[in-house]
C-alpha cells in the first residue's frame, strides 16, 4: 500500500479510536495531520516521480516546503478558468485539489498548535473525506500538463 | 499602498452577500452558521465559517456529500476568494457535539 494510503487508513484509524465512547483530543489531532500529510505527501511524491535520476527522487520529494506549497496553491485556487474549454475539467479538478491542500494545511496547522481549539469527530471526519476526495480527483488528472505544473 | 482585500475593506457588502446563504444553508442541513474575518496561519485574510449540521446530515456516510453541498452553495453565492479576496475555511459539527462542547465559535 502507497505511503498517502496508509496515511489515511491512520486518519480514519485515529478518527474512530475509542468509538463510541468520547474521542481524546490526541487522537483527533493526529487524525488531521495524518490526513494533511496523505495529501502532501502524495502531491510531491507524483512531482517526484518526474524527476529523470531514480535514486534521488525521495531526496527530490523532500525538498518541498510547505510555505511554497501553499502559494502555488493559493495561486491555483484564484487564477480564472481557461479559455479553452477543453482545458476546464482539467482546470476545476486542479482547483478542487489546491483548495483542498490550502484547507488540509491550515487544519493540520491549528491541529498541531493551537490548543485553545477542540475538535470533534465531524471535523475530523470531513478533513479525512477533504483529503480523500482530493487524492481521487488528483488521480484522474494526474498526467494533464496543468497537473503536471502544479507544484513549481 | 497596502492591498487590503475587499472582504476586509466592505465588511457591510460581505455582510449583505452572506445574509441570503441562511435559509440555503438551512436547507442543506445546517443548523447555525457563522463566521469570522481573520488571518490564516501564514498571515493571509482569511474568512472562517463555522458550521453547525444537523445530526443526520452529519452522519459521516453523507457527511461528505452535506459538506460539498454547503461549501458548493458558498461559492456560488459569494466567492469568497475571487470576490472578496479572503481564503475560505470551513469547519463543520454535529448539533449533539455543540451541544456538549458549547464552542463559542461554533455559536
Amino acid at each position: 500500500m502507497a505511503y498517502h494510503d496508509e496515511l489515511i487508513e491512520h486518519a480514519v484509524f485515529l478518527a474512530e479510536f475509542n468509538l463510541p465512547g468520547q474521542p481524546k483530543q490526541a487522537d483527533l489531532r493526529r487524525a488531521v495531520s495524518a490526513a494533511y500529510y496523505a495529501l502532501f505527501h502524495l502531491l510531491t511524491t507524483e512531482a517526484a516521480q518526474n524527476w529523470k535520476h531514480f535514486r534521488q527522487r525521495d531526496r527530490f520529494a523532500r525538498m518541498f516546503d510547505h510555505g511554497r506549497m501553499k502559494t502555488c496553491s493559493s495561486r491555483v485556487s484564484s487564477r480564472p478558468l481557461p479559455i479553452d474549454p477543453a482545458e476546464i475539467p482539467v482546470a476545476r479538478s486542479l482547483k478542487l485539489v489546491a483548495d483542498s491542500f490550502v484547507t488540509l494545511q491550515s487544519a493540520r496547522h491549528r491541529a498541531d498548535y493551537d490548543n485553545s481549539e477542540v475538535w470533534s469527530r465531524t471535523q475530523v471526519y470531513e478533513a479525512i473525506i477533504e483529503a480523500q476526495d482530493a487524492m481521487t480527483e488528483w488521480m484522474t488528472i494526474r498526467e494533464a500538463a496543468m497537473a503536471q505544473d502544479y507544484p513549481f | 499602498m497596502a492591498y487590503l482585500p475587499r472582504g476586509v475593506a466592505q465588511p457591510t457588502e460581505l455582510v449583505k452577500h452572506l445574509n441570503p446563504l441562511d435559509p440555503l444553508l438551512a436547507e442543506a442541513g445546517a443548523v447555525k452558521w457563522r463566521y469570522t474575518i481573520d488571518e490564516d496561519w501564514s498571515g493571509d485574510p482569511a474568512i472562517f465559517f463555522w458550521i453547525t449540521l444537523s445530526d443526520e446530515t452529519a452522519d459521516p456516510r453523507i457527511l461528505g456529500q452535506t459538506a460539498r453541498r454547503i461549501k458548493d452553495l458558498i461559492y456560488r453565492q459569494v466567492d469568497p476568494q475571487g470576490q472578496w479576496g479572503l481564503i475560505p475555511y470551513f469547519n463543520f459539527r454535529s448539533q449533539s457535539e455543540q451541544a456538549q462542547l458549547k464552542d463559542e465559535a461554533f455559536g
